[in-house]
């Protein structure tokens, strides 16, 4: 990597950064529809279930996308009808409305194409800590690492893939009824 | 009228006769350590299902009441259930969720058992033993009854309880509706990658009879009914069924098992359904066809939530799935939840299936989300003082029931209600609980296999 | 007293001696780490055993040798 690759990395990284906290500081500010519109028209959006297995059976851990049941494997379709369910207002798994913060962490650039100083996509890794309390007392905290995929359109990024890696087994919140 | 454990379980805390429930059978903990003894250790339960364990040495770990069982094949091919639990000094002897394995071994002590349960390896046996010890008698507990039945395996503790079938009884046409193919082909389905496990903060008997066919929280539902996630793109979760067919609950008053059918006229075909797929529409098109033919009359009935007595839920129709409410303790419930398709489906009808499934049920499906924050809070709500003397109401329909239900040439076995007109009724629900109360008091099997009693008298 | 030998991988074939300088090749391993089924080659305290197969406990193989 030369010099001029080493800075068209490290300005791809703060774009990538401060792509990552705008979306986190909408989904916890209830802006359902500008977060919709960060989301290609393509997207997927998978968290599979993750299986206790044996150390040489790890292939087996998480359940296959596009192919077994999952905790999500959806498109832009039912995202958006999942943020008009909670815009009904009579949603009553988010009505009253959760107290929701994204701390995303850990963030690294994968990979670039074409190239670090074009990229029309981006893959991108990261940590995610949800933290949900709703109604009095209830809370849950949900962690685990995430692989975006961004695309450059038009100049804007678009998450064109993302992949939910919860740590846990048994899921440990009654219900999953916002977003990643 | 406040009730407490004092009056007993009848009519105190289950007043069938006034449509009553007391608040204590969901969040006492002492009724509770009594459930895990008279209910969980008695009855039949539903552990998994034969796909999940093609293969000799194939193992899937599941649960019974409380506690972790080993779903098993052994090299032989027999099928057994296991307790997850070392004789030794009671070490899970399997933490994975499945797998295939030659032997169980304890990673405390190292007893290790064979996939037929028997003891195979004690650590120094000549030495420390002085090969003293009967390793005949300290095999896995082995779960005494098993039944394997269109693919779903299903165990009880209890050697006195009625096999499978007579369990079941005529119930068991009401289980077919899940296990068959949407044609009608006997066993003809298969379980999808994947089950779900899951917490909710409320009594497992919460779920257990909102599944039961509870007819009247729709309206809890409302805001995914606007949005639409219909297996026919928008609209209604639900077929269209209602339409045409009548709506029927049904329950076993000897067994603790119901569910609600929707019966379709006789010459007449079901309305087309999934229409903006059409190798989808296609698919259970011909299905709905294939089933009047090889089912006749029978093929006229299409299953809507049910439950086999007390927790193993169904649900007939897409999303066709299999949910088991797990006790943990009074105020948790864990549930397990298997996804069904038809095995000679096209991929393609699988997979649009599992998309609908995946965003109608679970933690993130959109119509359950609802139910989890209803059952989460009539919990919470209901464990004070106070709260606790004040009933349940279950008092409707009462007395609106029918025995030997027939409509167009088709007698319905169960005791029926028909709710095509009143919408709604809590028939059902009135059954858990009056079979719930009693295993409560019964002693043995003895008294609750009531039909051999009234056989025995003929 | 030898090394504490992983056991979880040795392949079939693979030789071991055993504390009393008894040797046995293994003959499958269940990969629990606490287990393998192994034949006798040599048993010089119980001649009886050679032959025989048997589950041996990891912590009775003092020694890995090559496959054979």
């Amino acid at each position: 990597m030369d010099g001029n690759e080493r800075i068209s990395r490290l300005l791809l990284k703060q774009e990538v950064d401060e792509f990552l906290y705008y979306e986190a500081d909408l989904l916890d500010a209830r802006r359902y529809d500008d977060w919709l519109a960060l989301l290609a028209d393509d997207v997927r959006y998978w968290m599979p279930m993750r299986r206790n297995v044996k150390v040489d059976d790890l292939e087996r851990e998480f359940t296959r996308e596009g192919r077994d049941i999952s905790w999500f494997d959806e498109g832009k379709q039912t995202l958006t009808r999942r943020v008009r369910q909670i815009q009904t207002g009579i949603h009553w798994a988010e009505e009253p409305v959760s107290r929701i913060s994204h701390v995303i962490s850990n963030i690294r650039l994968l990979e670039a194409n074409p190239s670090w100083a074009e990229p029309a996509e981006v893959a991108v890794g990261c940590r995610f800590l949800v933290y949900r309390n709703r109604v009095e007392t209830e809370t849950d905290i949900l962690v685990g690492k995430r692989e975006d995929l961004l695309r450059r359109v038009e100049g804007e990024l678009k998450i064109t893939r993302r992949r939910i890696l919860l740590d846990q087994n048994v899921l440990l919140s009654k219900n999953l009824t916002f977003f990643f | 009228m406040a009730t407490t454990r004092k009056d007993g379980y009848r009519p105190g805390l289950v007043d069938i006769s006034a449509g009553q429930v007391s608040r204590e059978i969901f969040v006492n903990e002492e009724i509770y350590r009594e459930e895990l003894e008279r209910l969980f250790a008695r009855v039949w339960l539903f552990v998994g299902h034969e796909s999940q364990i093609p293969k000799p040495g194939d193992y899937f770990v599941s649960g019974m009441g409380e506690e972790s069982v080993i779903l098993c094949r052994d090299r032989a091919g027999k099928v057994h259930v296991f307790l997850n639990s070392c004789r030794h000094r009671g070490m899970k002897v399997c933490r994975y969720d499945e797998g295939n394995t030659p032997v169980f071994t304890c990673p405390y002590h190292g007893w290790s058992y064979g996939t037929d349960g028997q003891l195979v390896g004690v650590p120094y046996f000549r030495e420390a033993y002085h090969e003293k010890l009967d390793r005949s008698r300290w095999g896995l507990v082995e779960v005494p009854r098993t039944y394997l039945y269109k693919g779903t395996v299903w165990a009880c503790w209890d050697s006195a309880a009625p096999p499978f079938l007579e369990y079941l009884g005529d119930f068991v046409r009401y289980l077919d509706l899940t296990l068959d193919g949407w044609d009608g082909s006997e066993g003809g389905t298969e379980i999808l990658g994947g089950i779900q496990k899951w917490r909710i903060p409320c009594n497992w008997k919460f779920p257990a009879e909102n599944f039961c066919g509870d007819s009247y929280h729709n309206i809890s539902h409302r805001s995914v009914d606007l949005v639409g996630i219909g297996p026919s793109g928008t609209g209604r979760r639900d077929m269209r069924e209602r339409q045409m067919a009548r709506r029927l609950q049904v329950a076993f008053y000897e067994r603790g098992h119901q569910t609600g059918v929707y019966l379709f006229p006789k010459d007449q075909a079901t309305p087309p359904s999934y229409q903006h797929s059409p190798e989808v529409s296609e698919y259970f098109a011909h299905c709905e066809e294939e089933r009047r033919k090889k089912r006749g009359e029978w093929g006229r009935l299409i299953g809507s939530p049910g439950e086999i007595f007390p927790n193993t839920a169904l649900h007939p129709r897409q999303p066709r799935t299999i949910a088991v409410w797990h006790p943990r303790g009074a105020h948790q419930t864990e549930v397990w939840r298997w996804y069904v398709v038809d095995s000679a489906a096209p991929q393609e009808v699988k997979d649009f299936l599992r998309d609908y499934y995946i965003r109608y049920s679970g933690p993130g499906g959109m119509t359950e989300q609802d139910d989890m924050e209803n059952w989460n809070y009539a919990h919470a709500a209901s464990r004070g003082t106070i709260a606790r003397r004040y009933p349940y109401s279950y008092e409707q329909g009462l007395g609106f029931e029918t025995e030997n239900y027939e409509w167009q040439g088709l007698r319905i076995p169960g005791t029926v209600m028909d709710i095509t007109d009143a919408k709604s009724s809590e028939h059902n629900l009135r059954n858990l609980y009056r079979r719930w109360a009693e295993f409560m008091e019964a002693e043995s099997w003895g008294e609750l296999a009531t039909w051999r009693l009234a056989r025995a008298a003929e | 007293m030898s090394e504490p030998v992983n056991i979880r991988l040795l392949q079939p074939g693979t030789r071991v001696v055993l504390e009393g300088g008894a040797t046995a090749e293994i003959v499958s391993n269940p990969q629990d780490g606490v287990w393998v089924f192994a034949r006798f080659l040599t048993s010089p305290d119980d001649p009886d055993r050679i032959g025989s197969e048997e589950m041996v406990f990891a912590q009775e193989i003092v020694e890995v040798g090559e496959a054979s």
